[in-house]
């Protein structure tokens, strides 16, 4: 392995981190609170650092698959643990462990706190712990490839490790400029998500942290009650809308802007099936909880569909307390934390796309029960889909269910019940947040042990980075020349 | 006129046939030296070895005088640049064979931009006609001119038919049919009254559409009235891929039988409700776990004239509805008519038609060759001017090879007698055997300066 090259990539992006930290320095500066000096400290020690390791001389520029997961994975691990230094400096979370947990939540766009009171914290803080989310929805390391064009040959490798969904392909010729299409579309989702909840009357500051936890489908508040605390119909809305517009994939909308046209964005097979989705579960939830938890369907339809909507998205922002829902409500919504929204999204899980393979990869087989001899093509958008990607995704989701089911095999020996231990696993490694039971919509994952919360931020980046990214990098014949 | 064929194949040879019947200055180009000695010898025309995209080449033969340039090498690429050069040197019109599924959505580009005037490709040409040939009530061969008010169609004699041994000014035909043509152990018969039917004579009738369902109903003649909704395909090449692609959207339930693998993905990649099965087309076992029996028709189009008879012959006797054998070699033709196949389609003949369709233009509405491309059946508009019109059809000399079928006049159907005379305003469908052709371009005016490319 190429370790130069991987640490000079890092430097890149901890100088990139290191910028991102002073828009939480403004802030601080602004509300003139005591946390400039933790920030001032914390932006010079990753600047420092990053400094160090983007002066390394490289022998040679080329970045193969092998590098491609090692950036990909330490640049996570360390951005998470330069990310982390707010939290200790200014005294938020005295735990090393926690203040991991908190960033790496945030970085994955997870969206699960260790914070019992965020009401009492301090807006910069608060402001830290979003932008977390806002760069690790689109990617840290993607960010960087914007920024930076000239790392080295081979940056496609960084970005196909990064970005989510089985196949991944460039927008443009160069990678730099896929990057950047990537982040400007972002950006304009951001900012017209903030503007739109500011003109509904929400505080200037609350838009902004509420619109980069749902374009991020992170899930960050600044509310105990998350977004439940308003209790505002139209915040509601919006909020529902822009994390299902985040949970479709972004070529989507550069081809749809490219185009000038909608066609193609419509007839997309995986969109097809998310929307179709999404309205089948609002549906059966609605008649499901309607009359037993709320009293009139406006109300049912309300609730049920931003549940769905943040479940589905892996934003995990909650309106109402699903646990007191009935069990067929409360299972369905654990089913749709394996689902996930569209690949190339910036949402967690297994992805829509990979479910509607392995279905149509089930159906193939059961077909062939029936015409041994028949040769079929599984096909999306008109396409068919290549055999060894098809594989990928069979074993990716049986990959998925293993480690889901390890993780939460050893939750069980970490004081939590089975409800608990299942839907904090299957939460954590589908970048959601919020499970059912003692980790449930209204409460933290403050009360759980270090071994558990350690587990739960590694099964978050193992997700994120879907598994195959972080965990190539445990086998010793990726580190052999 | 002066036309060069680039490409001597199978297609080329039977177009320089055709074209040299009408009396055309044929040029011939060929790479193989082989080919262009085999055409010294048995044409009259001038063949070249060389390459046709090589503009030198084309200057030597003099293309910029030409009136036509006909590419049908192996290659498309080569086919289209040969067609590019030509026209930018001066060649007045020119066609391209381009056969490639990739580039079949491209024709209107290649017309427009690249100015290459007409495109044909073959598979593309048999699947139309074998969908036509699916459709049709008939088992057998029909073809419909004139909208659809003319029927020309082939009718097999039974051994126990009641028209046997008869003389055919015996049989009371109906007054709107006429017995074109009869094949006999590979002959061509053009009838008259005094000729007698023998059996396994194939009668080629054409007449008022009507007319000629009812006769081939008394004579024996299967007619399915059922719409066709299931077909089997021995065979996975681009004529089988363009033929599901037709069925699929029409909502016809297609099972192809293919032998490569490689080519089965291929298949299953670009059709989609077509089941493609990996294996033996003319393997019984799989003929019959797939029910062929069940199958509305039965279509062979594998590589290979035998097996594709062959197998046809099992899917029939297995019980499957219509029965369809891809041909390329013309003169197994006569053989197919007795053991009992439905259909026969040669590519060859359908391409060469094509280009004729082209070449003549103008006031030839449609053109099907039969009996292995040595009959012709035209829907022809008369000049006003023609040697035709305005005279007793006795007066005018014609041929016994050639035969005014009907003539379309305000809608009604007549089937002429020598008395009949034809206006400008007319239809005619004509019958001829193929050394006649430029008899009826002579007849009815259609040559030269009319809106055809000759």
């Amino acid at each position: 392995m190429n370790l130069l090259v991987v640490v000079k990539v890092l430097g890149m992006l901890l100088l990139c981190e290191a910028v991102a930290m002073l828009p939480s320095l403004v802030v601080a500066l602004i509300y003139g609170e005591n946390t400039v000096w933790a920030f001032m400290i914390s932006v010079l020690i990753t600047a420092s650092l990053g400094l160090l390791f983007f002066k390394v001389k490289v022998k040679e520029n080329v970045i193969r698959y092998k590098e491609g997961f090692a950036i990909v994975t330490f640049g996570w691990l360390l951005a998470s643990l330069m990310g982390s230094l707010p939290f200790l400096f200014t005294g938020a979370l005295p735990s090393v462990v926690d203040a991991l947990f908190e960033t790496i939540s945030g970085f994955t766009t997870t969206g699960s706190t260790v914070i019992q009171d965020l009401e009492v914290l301090p807006k910069s803080l608060l402001f830290w712990r979003s932008v977390t989310h806002w760069l690790g929805g689109m990617g840290i390391l993607v960010l960087a490839l914007a920024i930076q064009p000239a790392l080295g040959v081979g940056t496609f490798q960084i970005l196909k490790a990064e970005s989510p969904g089985p196949i991944s392909s460039k927008l443009t010729p160069r990678v730099s400029g896929t990057a950047k299409i990537l982040y400007r579309t972002y950006l304009v989702i951001t900012v017209v998500h903030i503007i739109l909840l500011a003109v509904g009357g929400m505080p200037i500051f609350d838009s902004i942290i509420h619109a980069f936890g749902s374009v991020s489908t992170g899930g960050f508040s600044l509310k105990n009650a998350s977004l439940g605390a308003y209790n505002n119909v139209y915040f509601e809305i919006v909020i529902l809308i822009f994390m299902i517009l985040s949970g479709i994939n972004f070529s989507l909308y550069y081809f749809a802007f490219k185009n000038k046209n909608l066609r193609d964005f419509f007839h997309d097979t995986e969109l097809k099936v998310y929307l179709f989705i999404i309205a089948l579960y609002t549906i059966i939830i609605t008649i499901n909880i309607n009359g037993h938890v709320y009293h009139s369907l406006a109300e049912s339809i309300r609730y049920a569909a931003f549940q769905v909507g943040s479940v589905i998205t892996t934003t995990g922002y909650v309106t109402a307390n699903f646990d007191l829902w009935p069990d067929l409500s409360k299972a369905l919504i654990v089913t749709l934390m394996f689902v996930g929204a569209c690949a190339g999204s910036t949402s967690g899980s297994i992805k829509v796309i990979r479910i509607h393979l392995v279905f149509k990869y089930i159906q193939r087989e059961i077909n062939r029960l029936v015409h041994p001899r028949a040769v079929k093509a599984i096909k999306i958008n008109n396409v068919a889909v290549q055999e060894n990607i098809l594989t990928n995704v069979v074993s990716f989701f049986m990959l998925y269910i293993l480690i889901f089911s390890f993780a939460a095999l050893v939750l069980l020996t970490q004081n939590l019940d089975l409800v608990s231990a299942v839907t904090a696993s299957a939460a954590a490694i589908g970048n959601i947040g919020p499970g059912l039971g003692l980790v449930g919509p209204s409460s933290s994952y403050a009360a759980l042990t270090n071994v558990a919360k350690l587990l739960l931020a590694f099964l978050m980046i193992v997700g994120r980075l879907e598994l195959y990214t972080v965990l190539s990098l445990l086998f010793p014949q990726t580190w052999k020349a | 006129m002066k036309v060069i064929v680039v490409g001597a194949g199978k297609v080329g040879t039977q177009l320089v046939e055709s074209l040299l019947n009408e009396k055309h200055d044929v040029t011939v180009i060929d790479n193989s030296q082989e080919v262009i000695n085999n055409l010294n010898d048995n044409f009259d025309v001038l063949a070249i070895k060389g390459n046709g995209v090589s503009s030198s080449l084309l200057r030597d033969v003099e293309c910029s005088a030409a009136d036509l340039l006909i590419a049908v090498t192996d290659s498309d690429e080569a086919n289209i640049v040969s067609c590019i050069s030509a026209k930018k040197m001066g060649t007045k019109c020119v066609i391209a064979r381009v056969r490639s599924p990739e580039y079949v959505n491209e024709s209107e580009f290649m017309r427009k931009t690249l100015g290459i005037n007409y495109i044909i490709n073959p598979e593309l040409s048999t699947a139309h006609h074998i969908m036509r040939l699916l459709f049709n009530e008939h088992v057998s061969y029909t073809e419909d001119f004139a909208k659809g008010r003319v029927r020309i169609t082939e009718i097999q004699v039974s051994p126990t038919s009641n028209l046997l041994h008869k003389q055919i000014k015996d049989l009371n035909l109906p007054k709107a049919i006429i017995i074109t043509a009869i094949t006999r152990g590979g002959e061509v018969i053009i009838p008259n009254g005094f000729t007698t039917i023998d059996p396994l004579d194939t009668l080629y009738v054409m007449g008022e559409r009507n007319s000629v369902d009812t006769f081939a109903q008394t004579v024996g003649s299967k007619i399915i009235r059922d719409r066709i909704k299931n077909v089997f395909i021995t065979g996975g090449g681009r004529t089988a891929l363009y033929l599901a692609r037709e069925l699929e959207h029409l909502g016809v339930n297609v099972k192809i039988a293919e032998q490569d693998y490689e080519r089965c993905r291929l298949l299953a990649e670009r059709l989609d409700n077509t089941l493609v099965l990996h294996g033996d087309g003319t393997d019984i076992n799989l003929l019959k776990a797939e029910k062929v029996e069940e199958m509305d028709a039965f279509v062979a189009l594998t590589g290979f004239d035998e097996e594709n008879m062959l197998v046809a012959l099992l899917a029939k006797q297995l019980g499957a509805g219509k029965v369809i054998a891809k041909i390329s070699r013309s003169s197994y033709t006569s053989l197919l008519e007795t053991i009992g196949i439905d259909n026969a389609v040669i590519p060859k003949l359908i391409t060469a038609r094509d280009i004729l369709r082209i070449i003549r233009g103008g006031r030839i509405v449609s053109l099907s060759l039969l009996i292995g491309g040595r009959a012709e059946v035209l829907e022809v508009l008369p000049q006003p001017d023609s040697p035709i019109v305005n005279k007793q059809l006795k007066d005018l000399g014609i041929p016994e090879g050639l035969i005014i079928g009907a003539i379309l006049r305000d809608g009604q159907v007549i089937i002429p007698k020598g008395d009949a005379i034809v206006k400008s305003t007319d239809r005619v469908i004509v019958f001829t055997l193929e050394n006649h052709m430029d008899k009826v371009t002579k007849l009815f005016g259609v040559r030269g300066g009319q809106k055809g490319i000759l």
